[in-house]
């Protein structure tokens, strides 16, 4: 035996990285990371944002903008130290050994070239020079990632194509000229639920087919558990952690690494629940289908047979086909579908934002359709809204205690000194010290300024609050912070939450009844443990099994919470 | 597209003849409340010597006798039947005047342009590739450009090329080298404003994850800029041609000027002084249907250019869906 065994495994080893530290100036982000990842391996980098991920694959890539960040360490990929070698040493080794499929499909395509014209790019690094041989590649890997129209998508601009389409478009691009290593940086963060399971199983085959490894960058531990080989757990720039997905999942060994899977919502579907008054199914037994039904006493929100058409490309598309649904008081409703579904339309019906076409709603017994601007103005201070991205829907120059105050402004509610002791208290109910309210949107972090954000909105002292995806744009620990506040504070002031999500293990942790829209349509309602466990529509079978983790082996504890999870 | 494309251009056409009429009763209106009497002053002078019935004919054939809303009505029937009139000081039809003056003038504006869109990519590719320490003196350019009036440039170009290097001479003005170096003259401050929004495009669109990954399939820097970044880099520079347009015409008057060529400058300059109605009303009308035809063709090109514009203002401003 003249080599161990260790010594094979590093020689088998595709892409090795020893001590790698990367510093924006003098700020270091990447503390000595370490990690390889084996021919027709996968490896997961999970950590939240900040956690230098993303860095390290950019620095992988040689994408780092070279006049700001410095990389230390080494990076060998086959052998050869990326870190020093000479550009023009390294050019012949991008796209055709390291490929990089980027996170947002929607710009990660020139907007004013062809697809076709950006492919023959990456065909090009097959060393064909026939235009025509290079099209029919092309072509042949479109079909391969299951896009249906090759030649019309060969002809599009990004613009004109979906985000899973892109993404597919992106990814074929990304295999076309066969590299060894594949960098996805959270390659389907930006894509709805169902959509990412299709690409991302597409991406599983191909690899397999093509014997690729892949390094894959993401914040979901659940989709790291699932589809990577190896995690390494980052954290502040920092490995936690790492080891076979398997183990590092069900036995977490580090605090960080066992928050982060406690707060993966498809593993505890019961997390909120015990803060929640118990919820009786209120409908009767054959409640499932209840559009058409009579009011109901103790409905704050009741929308009936709710019909918008928008005109579209010289023909009308219904956004919202008859839905209905009602949500009684303290409860939490949920809204569930993809993009598309007419989720945010119903949402902009109950606001008064739109007038439907035809239907009823009511929001605490008054009718919102049909009325004058102040009536609905009126129906508003009951009625609040949290969006989604707390990037963008906060004004970043506005000091936080006038973002809080402006609603009472508006609706000249109280003396001055009433108004600020209400966002005092607003505040403090949302969990945020006094001193925020000097300070601006700009300098909080994600989780914080969503905080502000329902602070806003309870300020009023609203009865409804419509939560429009209001953790989709932050961090999965920070999310079960959000989603703890939120239950906090439905129990103690008795608030009735309408909730619009895509994500079906979210809603299960949060809501009592659910309605899963497709198309303008409601397909299925009910409560949420009869949803899960008996689904009925084809399309919510769907929703359910698009859910990461649902095969994940089984056999120890964290299995089996999965198991009952998924069931 | 094709359908939805011709409806825009029809729609585009229509508003912009409607811009140059009104412009042209504008100017109308704004020659005509100006001090002084053109009969007086130029036709009854002596020096003239017209004849008191050639007085009349010219009275008669401008309705200068007629309120000023008749003479607009006869003026505008006889421009949109591109007849101009004749010029008061010499007699001469005023489509004459213009047309001999207009090709010099065309020249120089036209070879500033192209010299200028040189300038303006050279410096924004230095801009952004150039190291460090250059790449902030190639990005202080335009503001320098910007800040030197147009005759001191022209002075320093005449005094160093003509006179101490001796590449053309001044007593020549038509000639090829006198004619380039009168264009550069036209060209530098007008390749300033071109030159700062290619620079902002190209800081845009290079920080674009698009750039990234085209980066990740290999491109060279050279190949990523002229294959990806220059397009839409470029997109809002073609909607301000517009504003370079203007620059040209009123660039063109002092150049001629400080060259001593022979153009449209020339002619605006001697119409003012001798209260040359018909020619000054013919020469505004001039500019504004250049002024209006480059911004049409500019407002055709932009959907051929950029795919993302919308011809249609669709009514759906709400997206179904999140």
């Amino acid at each position: 035996m003249t080599l161990n065994p260790k010594d094979t495994a590093v020689s088998a080893d595709l892409l090795t990285v020893q001590g790698l530290s990367i510093a924006y100036g003098p700020t270091a982000v990447v503390h000595d990371v370490a990690f390889s990842v084996a021919k027709g391996e996968s490896l997961a980098l999970i950590g939240e944002s900040g956690s230098g991920k993303s860095t390290i694959a950019k620095a992988i890539l040689r994408l780092l903008p070279h006049s700001e960040a410095t990389a230390t360490g080494r990076v060998a990929l086959n052998g050869r130290d990326v870190l020093t070698l000479p550009e023009k040493q390294f050019r012949p080794l991008r796209g055709r050994e390291l490929g990089f499929i980027p996170q947002d499909p929607a710009s990660a395509l020139n907007p004013v070239r062809t697809i076709g014209a950006q492919a023959h790019e990456a065909a090009a690094l097959l060393g064909e020079t026939d235009p025509a041989v290079r099209r029919a590649k092309i072509l042949d890997m479109l079909e391969q990632v299951g896009l249906p129209d090759p030649l019309r998508v060969y002809d599009s601009y990004p613009h004109q194509l979906s985000g899973g389409m892109l993404q597919r478009v992106l990814i074929a691009l990304t295999v076309l000229p066969r590299p060894s290593l594949i960098v996805a940086d959270e390659p389907t963060s930006a894509l709805d639920v169902t959509v990412q399971k299709l690409i991302l199983d597409m991406l599983t085959d191909l690899r397999r087919e093509l014997d690729i490894s892949l390094l894959l960058i993401t914040h979901d531990l659940a989709i790291a558990a699932e589809r990577a080989d190896s995690l390494v757990v980052l954290k502040d720039g920092a490995v936690q952690e790492s080891g076979a997905s398997r183990d590092v999942f069900a036995s977490p060994a580090t605090d960080y690494a066992r928050s982060l899977q406690a707060d993966v919502p498809a593993l505890h579907p019961d997390r909120y629940r015990s803060q929640r008054v118990p919820f009786k199914g209120a409908h009767d037994g054959d409640s499932r289908t209840r559009a058409g039904a009579s009011p109901t006493a103790g409905f704050q929100i009741d929308v009936r047979g709710v019909t918008k058409r928008f005109p579209a490309g010289g023909k009308d598309v219904l956004a919202c086909d008859g839905v209905s649904f009602s949500v009684e008081r303290g409860r939490t409703h949920a809204l569930v579908g993809e993009s598309g579904s007419g989720k945010t339309t119903a949402v902009r019906l109950l606001l008064g934002l739109e007038q439907p076409d035809g239907g009823d709603i009511e929001v605490a017994g008054q009718s919102t359709s049909g009325r004058s601007r102040a009536d609905v103005r009126e129906i508003r201070r009951h009625l609040q809204l949290v969006y989604q991205n707390p990037f963008t829907s906060l004004d970043p120059t506005w000091r936080v205690g006038r973002l809080v105050r402006e609603p009472l402004d508006q609706f000249g509610v109280g003396t001055k000194a009433e108004r600020a002791q209400s966002v005092r208290e607003a505040l403090e109910a949302v969990g945020l010290p006094s001193d925020v309210a000097s300070r601006r949107a700009a300098h909080l972090s994600g989780g914080q300024r969503q905080r502000v954000a329902i602070a806003r909105a309870l300020v009023v002292r609203p009865d409804v609050v419509v939560l429009d995806e209001p953790t989709s744009a932050l961090d999965v620990s920070v999310q079960a912070g959000i989603l703890e506040l939120l239950s906090k504070l439905q129990r103690e002031l008795g608030l009735t939450y309408l909730f619009v999500s895509h994500d079906l293990a979210l809603v299960r942790q949060v809501a009592d009844t659910v309605s899963v829209l497709r198309r303008g349509q409601v397909v299925e309602d009910g409560p949420v443990e009869e949803i899960f466990h008996r689904p009925q529509h084809p399309y919510t079978r769907a929703l359910l099994e698009a859910i990461p983790l649902a095969t994940v082996p089984a056999g120890d504890q964290a299995s089996k919470q999965l198991a009952k999870a998924t069931a | 597209m094709t359908s939805d494309y011709k409806r825009f251009a029809l729609t585009r056409a229509g508003q912009a003849i409607v811009v140059v009429l009104l412009a042209y009763v504008l100017t109308f209106l704004v020659i005509s409340v100006l001090p002084g009497d053109a009969i007086t002053n130029t036709l009854r002078d002596p020096q003239h010597g017209l004849s008191e019935e050639d007085i009349q004919r010219i009275v008669a054939f401008y309705g200068l006798d007629q309120p000023v809303i008749v003479q607009l009505l006869l003026s505008l029937g006889r421009f949109l039947t591109g007849e101009l009139g004749f010029s008061l000081q010499s007699n001469l039809p005023v489509s004459q005047i213009v047309g001999d003056a207009l090709p010099s003038t065309l020249t120089l504006a036209t070879s500033a342009l192209l010299i200028a869109i040189v300038f303006a990519v050279v410096i924004a590719y230095g801009a952004q590739y150039l190291p460090g320490r250059w790449a902030a003196i190639v990005r202080s350019i335009p503001s320098f450009f910007l800040s030197v009036p147009n005759f001191v440039i022209g002075l320093v170009l005449i005094e160093l090329f003509a006179f101490r290097l001796h590449s053309f001479t001044t007593t020549d003005p038509n000639s090829a080298a006198a004619t380039l170096f009168a264009a550069i003259t036209l060209a530098i401050p007008v390749s300033a404003p071109l030159a700062e929004v290619l620079i902002a495009g190209l800081d845009h669109e290079s920080r674009q994850e698009y750039a990234l990954v085209a980066r990740s399939r290999g491109l060279t820097e050279a190949k990523l800029f002229a294959k990806h970044l220059v397009k839409p880099s470029a997109l809002p520079s073609v909607a301000m041609v517009a504003l370079i347009v203007g620059e040209l015409l009123g660039g063109s008057v002092i150049t001629e000027t400080i060259f001593g060529r022979d153009g449209i400058g020339t002619v605006v300059q001697k119409a003012v002084t001798g209260e040359d109605q018909p020619v000054l009303q013919a020469v505004v009308s001039l500019s504004a249907v250049v002024f209006v035809a480059v911004n049409l063709v500019a407002d055709l090109a932009s959907p051929l250019l950029d795919p993302r514009v919308k011809l249609r203002e669709s009514k759906l401003r709400e997206k179904v869906g999140p």
